[in-house]
């Protein structure tokens, strides 16, 4: 097995067609003639057909609107700060919050469809995005919609936990939204209701644990596990640092 | 050209109709063109000139500034060469066109999402930096990831070295004029992409890699294709490098020129298949393996001539081995089955502490220096690329051979300048 190659091309030259050094190329060359005359072709007429793609092919994000929790994970995880989110009505009129794409800025990572909680971000196989202005280029969350979704343009979020793996139990996968849940320091608490209304699926509710000092009720959050996508956006907002996600490893 | 020596008295100056807006004195007669007489602001053949010169040619040397757009450069850099004549005998290499401030812009952003940026510090092996820094960031956690994905890994890693070599290989085939060789390398680089978009839905960037993992397992249409695809390419490759080694035009423009020796490769710090040509026998794959290399049977080629054709030699054997490991990690890979584990959960905190990490990227030896500060962001990180060291050795590899050597030369380097300037 070894190396052949270098075996027989080491001192520079063919042994066996040493003198005929320009017959062998123009041999090969004739010998791929020959097969790509026989052979159909291998290119597509590009514009009016396309190349075969799978599913999990990265072209721009799409996003299901109704499925969209407007928890902001796309946003916070875009290496590209090219997602934002805006205020939209959605079906019966009332303002949601839901991601808009710049996608002069993507850069087509799949993180945001990667890290979606509920698999609202798709990836799609669309690659034909020229337009004819900067602004046309800003995908709201109405013209992220594509049709033909299927199982395959969800990426898929599954990891082994690491007690798990050192278990033996490696098979069992977890995604981080369905573990992680944000814990509270309650000595830092100062009972300001930020995290409960921040929170997109209102899994915060303010519990009270009787009166300080000053007769008023000492609200502590608490989150509920079940509805709780661990967005991390009530540890963002809690102005005494008092929430921190607890990770499960 | 400075043209002292110039004397346009002695040429009589007969104007010629319809051509009077040369200045009087560039007026030649067609007897002095036929002596060889030029208008003073067109550089003259010299060797028409010797009488002037009393017999002497002026060679006086000169600065070159090749780059940095020019069909030599495979990326934006300059080289200033001084030549005497057609010698090479001085070279100066100018870098920094791509400079996009890297490694300060990830000190602002959370490790995964590094990953993506580490795809674009050289776009034709983008897996190979993404690996790398995945494993600075586990070595720094304590993070021993799972069998299937070392595996995992080998096979990305070799699919980017192949797709780095074809577009070196395709690159060589336009610097020689051999057209048929780009045109043929880059349609089998095209079937590595593919089997990219198979792994992990994208050609280049593919962001694959994650810190304690891969993104996902591999599809069963990749299972199926990558054989195929090695099958296909091991007879390919026999008929790409024919146009190259079997004719000695090509050959002979690469034996022999742009020699360096063990000793200065060692002096310059040039890594990877230029240092292999010169007969030093290292490589991180299999003498410091990381992943499980180490469990995996291939052969690393050395040759001691130390010349272009050797580096050359080299690469296309590490193609042929390429293959080899990538069916031997394929057939764990399968053996380990579809229920292993293949990403395990990263802490988003790194520990406080300093990291350092190297593997074998497609051009040498790419090294990543982690100082973390118990944050989620990293406190500094820092990357050596193997082409900065080898461009900056231009100076050695083409001075004394002729100007027309030097972009075969400069092309055995395979130069990448996204990772050079960072």
């Amino acid at each position: 097995m070894a190396m052949n190659y270098l075996e027989e091309y080491r001192d520079g030259r063919h042994r066996t067609w040493k003198d005929l050094w320009v017959v062998r190329p123009i041999l090969v060359c004739c010998r791929l003639l020959l097969r790509t005359t026989i052979h159909r072709p291998v290119t597509v007429l590009y514009p009016y057909e396309a190349l075969w793609n799978p599913d999990n092919y990265r072209g721009r994000p799409a996003l299901e609107f109704n499925k969209c929790l407007g928890c902001g994970m796309c946003v916070r995880m875009c290496p590209c700060t090219a997602i934002i989110l805006v205020e939209t009505p959605d079906d019966e009129g009332k303002p949601v919050m839901r991601p808009q794409i710049n996608m002069g800025r993507c850069s087509f990572c799949a993180y945001c469809a990667e890290y979606c909680p509920v698999d609202a971000m798709t990836v799609t196989p669309i690659v034909e995005l020229a337009e004819y202005t900067r602004s046309d280029l800003i995908y709201g969350p109405r013209r992220l919609a594509y049709e033909h979704t299927t199982e395959g343009m969800k990426v898929k979020f599954e990891e082994t936990l690491i007690s798990d793996y050192k278990n033996g139990n490696g098979e069992i996968r977890h995604d981080h939204f369905s573990i992680d849940r944000p814990e509270l320091d309650e000595k830092k608490c100062i009972s300001c209701k930020k995290c409960a209304k921040v929170c997109p699926v209102n899994a915060i509710t303010m519990v009270e644990h009787g009166t300080n000092a000053k007769g008023r009720p000492i609200l502590w959050p608490e989150v509920k596990s079940d509805v709780c996508v661990s967005c991390s956006n009530c540890i963002d907002a809690c102005p005494k640092s008092a929430l921190k996600m607890k990770e499960v490893l | 050209m400075a043209n002292d020596n110039y004397d346009s008295s002695k040429y009589p100056k007969y104007p010629i109709e319809g051509f009077d807006t040369l200045p009087p004195d560039m007026h030649l007669t067609p007897e002095a063109i036929a002596e060889g007489a030029l208008p003073e602001n067109v550089p003259r053949n010299p060797a028409a000139w010797t009488h002037v010169h009393g017999g002497r040619m002026d060679t006086d040397p000169m600065w070159i500034t090749m780059g940095p757009q020019h069909p030599f450069s495979h990326g934006l850099w300059t080289l200033r060469v001084k030549a005497d004549g057609e010698m090479v005998t001085d070279a100066e290499p100018i870098i920094g066109y791509l400079h996009r401030g890297w490694e300060k812009e990830v000190e602002n952003r959370t490790y995964p999402k590094i990953i993506p940026m580490a795809d674009r510090l050289c776009y034709a092996a983008s897996m190979t930096y993404t690996h790398l820094y995945c494993m600075t960031c586990e070595k720094a956690l304590g993070l021993e990831i799972p069998e299937k994905t070392k595996y995992i890994r080998i096979v990305a890693d070799e699919i980017n070295r192949l797709q780095s070599h074809l577009m070196w290989l395709a690159a060589v085939g336009t610097d020689f004029g051999n057209f048929t060789g780009f045109i043929w390398a880059t349609r089998e680089r095209e079937y590595w992409m593919d089997m990219n978009v198979r792994l992990c839905g994208a050609r280049m960037t593919t962001n694959y890699p994650r810190i304690g993992g891969v993104r996902n397992d591999t599809p069963e249409i990749f299972d199926r294709d990558i054989i195929r695809c090695c099958d296909r390419f091991d007879k390919a490759l026999w008929d790409i490098i024919t146009l190259f080694d079997d004719n000695s035009t090509f050959t002979s423009r690469m034996i022999g020129t742009g020699i360096l020796t063990r000793e200065q490769c060692a002096n310059l710090g040039i890594t990877g298949p230029a240092m292999r040509g010169t007969g030093v026998d290292f490589d991180v794959r299999r003498d410091d393996p990381y992943d499980n290399y180490d469990k995996i049977d291939f052969d690393v080629p050395v040759l001691t001539a130390g010349d272009s054709y050797a580096r050359y030699v080299v690469r296309v054997e590490e193609m042929f081995q390429s293959t080899r490991i990538i069916r031997q990690a394929m057939a764990k890979i399968r053996a380990l089955g579809k229920s292993a584990p293949y990403r395990l959960k990263a802490p988003m905190n790194i520990p406080a502490g300093t990291t350092r990490m190297r593997m074998e990227d497609p051009r040498g030896t790419s090294y990543m220096y982690l100082v973390s500060d118990g944050t989620d962001k990293p406190y500094r990180l820092k990357v050596r690329s193997p082409i900065f060291n080898n461009v900056s050795s231009s100076k050695q590899l083409v001075t004394g051979c002729r100007i027309a050597d030097i972009p075969v030369i400069m092309a055995m380097i395979d130069m990448c300048l996204g990772e050079t300037d960072r």
